[in-house]
């Protein structure tokens, strides 16, 4: 490592009511709701700003080459499985790092979680090796922010058609999308094999609603930025909404270092770092930290200061625990007769089912998972793929040519159990480009993961089976590699400060003016996709925020 | 920028990546230039194509090190692994790769392969190049050259995305503007 020599220092920019760390998915809505009450906020975000013209179908630079997710030669992480073992440079769980976080490359599957995914401890008690918590909100209390989110998005979907659903106050603000051929296909095999399906609720809108452009369907959607700006994405929806209130200042290319803290322990100002590399503090009267939970851990423990000597907020030492980050696998099949085209609307345009979701303790094992159709590993042709296939040679261009557009998934997302021992620290030994110290993952499944996994990819391959495939694999895993880039947990929502990092409200227990408003604070996952919920909640610790800040 | 491969080099990696992605009734990794692909994503100046497709990103600062050290390294373990190529050729067969008939290509690469880790993926987007061995990186990088968007260089005139029946943008601006769907593949 290079000693960087001093680096300049900028004069302050203005004091602002509420600075934001992060504009994606949880800041973007954060920001729209706390300006449009009235606050003045900065967003640092160390991503650039990407605009639509900035995009392109380009499956090469967005899927193969980092352009909007993290290179590991410049924001590297690590990765170990165990205290015990070194940790490894590893591209793990890579979210954007760009404004609009990880809704620039989602398609925008938004499954609201079960009300019993806000009750698992109270469910299901103390399960060996896992640390299990109830959330200290309920599902009702967090129904009308799903509902803002819906109807500010134009989300598409059929309420009541996925029978286990939670009470809803009102249905989707626009109809399911018309059907794609893997879609049909999916529902055609859970019908076969007695289930219940659905189209998946999705943030695209099938015709202009809410001053906003219907979705334009295009191949190049999943782990892709948007060309035509017309997705349901916070830097398509709730950044505009902020900016137009004339009191938003984004500031992208800003890499926050730390947040400096004053004798009392009260957040003073974020320290952050712009492109041209000259330093400034932004001050403020409240800080919200939204940079995923894998990064937001990270920040709060490079602010070390006398009153918190192992980072921010991180009275208890339990800051960057309990890390939980879902897991994509699946049963893949391969149909003769009609091609499936699992590219169709970016190949995600789907349906599931929720009928292995619910505890059954007969099983052996707790919770369960939404499974839905997709494509065969990804759903463009560079990296398309199907198990067996060989590396080279005729043989795989020809499993190229004949399953390209005949084959699909059924998947799940694993609901896998929080762990104390699943821990976000600092890297002793490595450090990104900036010379700070990276995330180190110390990571583990539980033996419930593995079990509930491999079960759900079983019910995976027999509604493939159903559904008329020549062939199945299923693809049973032994690890969480962070494949779903859904992070949630490592700052803990509770309402004992001895257990947990923030409270109800999900501001700190110990730093007064410190809010966290990603999934960082899920004390428990879900089996469902995070950032409808990561969203609804933002919405509701941001209103909260502008309520506490006109009660003064 | 220099050339980024000798002639012999070229010469050698494109009759591989053509065993990679052979010739049938269709065409294969030769007739999509593939070799094009791989020798200006080589040289260092194509890595992320301008959205509307009219020619490269230039890129500057840390992002522009980074690559330039991720390319260096991969110019190095092709230049390493093309003289490979024609040692064992040699070894075993008497003559440079390139001269070889299509069994004995195969007879060689498969030689090579069995020191290589292959990734037998559900994730080859999680792959990185930047740690694979010579052979591992030449069947990504003709799989990358031949199903790309044609502005890299190899997919010419689409020959990869016709092969599968994938219907790709006539060009990039084409998504910009707003012309390219997938409405026409629903149920």
């Amino acid at each position: 490592m290079t000693t960087s020599p001093e680096p300049r220092r900028g004069r302050k920019p203005d004091r602002v009511d509420v600075c934001i760390v992060g504009g994606g998915a949880s800041g973007a809505t954060a920001a729209k709701v706390l300006t449009e009450a009235g606050a003045r906020v900065a967003i640092l975000e160390r991503g650039p700003w990407l605009k639509p013209k900035d995009f392109s179908p380009d499956e090469l630079a967005n899927v193969n080459r980092f352009y909007l997710t993290p290179d590991p030669l410049l924001h590297p992480r690590t990765h170990r499985a165990s205290a015990d073992e070194p940790a490894r440079v590893s591209r793990f769980s890579p979210t954007p790092f760009i404004v609009g976080g990880g809704t620039a490359h989602w398609t925008g599957w938004v499954p609201r979680m079960f009300e019993e995914d806000f009750e698992m401890r109270s469910r299901h008690g103390e399960v060996a090796g896992a640390d299990l918590a109830d959330w200290p909100i309920s599902y009702a209390d967090l129904e009308p922010y799903y509902d803002k989110v819906e109807w500010s998005l134009g989300v598409s979907g059929d309420a009541g058609a996925n029978v286990h659903e939670a009470p809803r106050s009102r249905g989707y603000p626009l109809p399911s999308l018309p059907q794609t051929r893997y879609a049909k296909r999916f529902r055609e095999g859970c019908e076969a094999a007695g289930h219940g399906s659905f189209q998946m609720p999705i943030a695209m809108r099938g015709k202009p609603f809410g001053g906003r452009p219907a979705t334009l369907q295009s191949a190049f959607v999943q782990t892709m930025g948007d060309p035509s700006g017309t997705r349901g994405g916070a830097a398509q929806t709730f950044v505009p909404d902020a900016v137009a209130t004339g009191r938003l200042d984004l500031r992208p290319d800003c890499y926050v270092r730390e947040l400096t803290a004053g004798p009392e322990g009260a957040v003073t100002a974020a320290l952050y770092e712009d492109a041209e590399g000259v330093l400034y503090e932004q001050e403020a009267d409240v800080f919200v930290v939204a940079c995923n939970a894998i990064e937001s851990a990270r920040l709060l423990l490079l602010s070390t200061s006398a009153a918190f000597p192992d980072g921010l907020a991180n009275h208890n030492g339990l800051v960057g625990r309990f890390l939980t980050l879902h897991e994509y696998t699946e049963a893949i099949g391969v149909f003769d007769g009609e091609p499936l085209y699992p590219w169709a609307g970016g190949g995600y345009i789907s349906a599931g089912t929720a009928d292995f979701y619910a505890t059954d303790p007969d099983r052996g094992f707790v919770g369960g998972g939404l499974i839905a159709a997709g494509s065969a590993g990804f759903p463009l042709p560079v990296n398309w793929s199907l198990p067996e296939k060989p590396a080279w040679g005729a043989e795989a261009k020809r499993i190229d040519r004949e399953y390209f557009n005949h084959s699909m998934s059924a998947g799940i997302v694993l609901q896998d159990l929080p762990q104390a021992t699943n821990v976000v620290d600092l890297d002793p030994d490595v450090r990104d480009a900036w010379g700070v110290p990276v995330a180190r993952v110390t990571h583990r499944a539980h033996p419930n993961d593995i079990a509930q996994a491999n079960w759900l990819v079983d019910r995976c391959g027999e509604i493939l089976d159903a559904a008329g495939a020549t062939k199945v694999w299923r693809n049973y895993i032994d690890s969480i590699t962070g494949n779903a880039v859904h992070q949630h947990g490592t700052l803990r929502m509770g309402e004992d400060p001895e257990a947990s990092v923030v409270d109800a409200a999900c501001r700190s227990h110990s730093v007064a003016n410190l809010y966290v408003v990603d999934g960082s604070v899920f004390p428990t996952p879900s089996g469902v996709n995070p950032t409808l919920t990561i969203m609804a909640n933002a919405w509701r610790v941001a209103e909260g925020i502008a309520r506490a800040r006109s009660a003064t | 920028m220099d050339t980024a491969l000798t002639p012999q080099e070229r010469a050698t990696l494109e009759a591989a990546m053509a065993r990679v992605i052979p010739t049938d009734e269709h065409p294969g990794a030769r007739e999509a230039g593939a070799i094009d692909w791989l020798e200006r994503y080589l040289a260092g100046d194509a890595v992320y194509a301008k959205p509307d497709g009219s020619g490269f990103q230039t890129l500057t600062g840390r992002l522009a090190d980074a690559w330039e050290r991720r390319i260096a390294t991969l110019r190095e373990r092709y230049r390493t692994g093309a003289a490979e190529l024609d040692r064992v050729a040699g070894e075993r067969f008497g003559a440079r790769f390139a001269e070889l008939e299509g069994e004995r290509q195969d007879a060689v690469l498969a030689e090579l392969e069995r020191g290589a880790t292959l990734t037998r993926e559900r994730t080859q987007a999680a792959i990185l190049e930047d740690e694979l061995p010579f052979f591992a990186l030449l069947a990504l990088h003709t799989r990358q050259a031949f199903y790309s968007d044609p502005v890299y260089g190899g997919n010419r005139d689409q020959v990869g995305w016709r092969h599968i029946g994938f219907p790709g943008p006539a060009t990039m601006a084409d998504a910009l503007e707003d012309r390219y769907t997938t409405d026409d593949y629903l149920a």
